[in-house]
This record gives structure tokens, sequence and C-alpha cells, in this order.
């Protein structure tokens, strides 16, 4: 994974075609890695509560596409259970490391699913975990780094079973 | 079911070497139950999941995650480590209702 990670920070595009069976999935997610700063292709905000959770975790500054992978699936068909995988390229230095991943999706019952604090103790940002997903629904990975850049990835998923009740 | 509930593991590579960023895989037994659901005979099941995890690497630190029901049942979690001290790594998860569960794991390095 590791060999993989400096791999992906040297010359990006090229490694998808190392990835087997996963490669197609992961080079999308590479190009939106690799993407220009923000733009026409993030998605809306749906809805007054997932704007207040953006505006108090991220206050007015930008948020920036790049930086950060989300992997989920394309299509969920058990929405109790949906693997992400959430990494970032960004150093976990000392002087500069992400100090928080927040997982949000849109149309979830409570948005803001989850948050991780970090440290540069890590050594990398690489976190998986498996969720609930209500309904068809962009999903939001952003980090922030302790110098206040935010940077993000987007996922769209299609549940096709309710998870949440 | 509910006698499982936070038992865990914490599983990382057998062989780590020093300043290797290892892979941490932990899983805990909970419901995650996220309030929304009735039993069969249409009592409400009340919210019962794991609101915090707090890890920990020799003496300090290191992550903190803040989760909601929206995890899914018997929660998993991985995130990297680099290894640059032997020590005991410990994750404490607590859920909405108080309870804590803890289980350790210690970083040792291989002989070269």
């Amino acid at each position: 994974m590791l060999a993989r990670r400096s791999f992906l920070q040297s010359c990006g595009l090229a490694v998808a075609a190392l990835l087997g069976s996963g490669a197609i999935f992961r080079s999308e997610r590479l190009l939106a890695w690799a993407g220009a700063a923000g733009g026409p292709e993030d998605p809306e905000v749906p809805n007054e509560e997932v704007a207040r959770i953006l505006k108090n975790l991220f206050g007015n500054r930008p948020i920036r596409k790049g930086h950060v992978s989300l992997d989920m699936p394309a299509v969920a068909e058990d929405g109790r259970v949906v693997p992400v995988i959430i990494e970032s390229d960004l150093p976990m230095r000392p002087d500069q490391h992400v100090k928080g991943v927040h997982l949000i999706v849109d149309h979830n019952p409570d948005p803001h699913l989850a948050a991780f604090h970090l440290t540069p103790a890590l050594g990398s940002v690489s976190i998986s975990t498996r969720i609930k997903m209500k309904r068809t629904t962009w999903v939001r990975a952003i980090v922030e780094t302790s110098t206040g850049e935010v940077w993000a990835d987007y996922a769209r998923v299609l549940v096709t079973l309710n998870g949440c009740g | 079911m509910s006698a499982g509930i936070g038992e865990a593991r914490i599983r990382v590579p057998d062989r780590i070497s020093r300043g290797d960023v290892i892979l941490v895989n932990a899983i805990i037994s909970h419901p995650m139950d996220t309030g929304f659901f009735r039993t069969a005979e249409g009592n409400p099941i009340p919210a019962y999941f794991i609101s915090t995890v707090v890890v920990t690497y020799g003496a300090e630190e290191i992550a903190r995650f803040d989760w909601t029901s929206g995890i899914s049942r018997d929660p998993v979690v991985s995130f990297t480590l680099r290894a640059d001290k032997e020590g005991p790594l410990t994750m404490v998860w607590t859920d909405n209702k108080g309870g804590t569960f803890k289980q350790s794991v210690n970083i040792a390095f291989t002989a070269a």
C-alpha cells in the first residue's frame, strides 16, 4: 500500500493499470484526485442541514476538490453496509498535517456521519470503514489541514436497499 | 448476540520494522442501533451506538473518531500508524449509554 502511495504522488494516473480488477474505478478516482480546484462538477449543497454542517466546520473557507480520494461503490445493494475508503496525498508531518477527515452523507438522517481527528503519528491518511445509507445521494469526504486548507472528494452512490429505517 | 457487545480485536502486521507505516485494522461487536427501527412487536429500539473511539500509542493520543449510528453494525475501522517506537497501541470505544470497551495490541519490532 505504501509503495502505491508514493507511486501515486510521483506519477499519478499511470498507476491505474497496476490495480487489477479495481482499475477502472480507481482511474476515475485518480482523475478526480488530480482534478481542478473546485468548480461546476462539485455537487450542490442539497439542504439547510448540510449547509449548516459545512459552515460550522469550515466557515467561509473554500472547499476545493483535490488531494483526497473517496472510494465507494457506484451502486450499494445493501444500504446497511457500504464500504468507504478515504485517502489523501497530503503530508503528515509535525509542521503540516491533516487534522480532520469529515464524512458527510447528504441525504442521511444524520448527514455528518463521522469525523476522524488525526495527528502526524499516523504517517498517512488512509481510513476505511463501513457505513449506512438511506438512499441515493452524494457523499462528501472533506479534510482539513493544520494550516487551515480544506480539500474534498465526492462520490455519488446509488442505494437500492435503505439502510437507515 | 448482546453477550458479545464490546468484544474487540485489533490487527497489525506480523512483522514490523522501526519507521514502517503500518495498517491497523480494528473491529468491535456493537449493534449500532439508529433509534429509527422498531421490534416485531412495534416497540421502538432506542439509539445505541459507539460515539467515540480514542487511539493511543505509548502515552500519546494519536487519533480520535467521532461517530454516529450511521456507522454499520459491528464497526470496522482501519487507519495507518507510523511505527516509530515499541509499545502498546490502545483503542477505547465509548457508546452513547456510557459503555466503554478497551483493546490493546503491542507494537514490537522484528529483529533484522
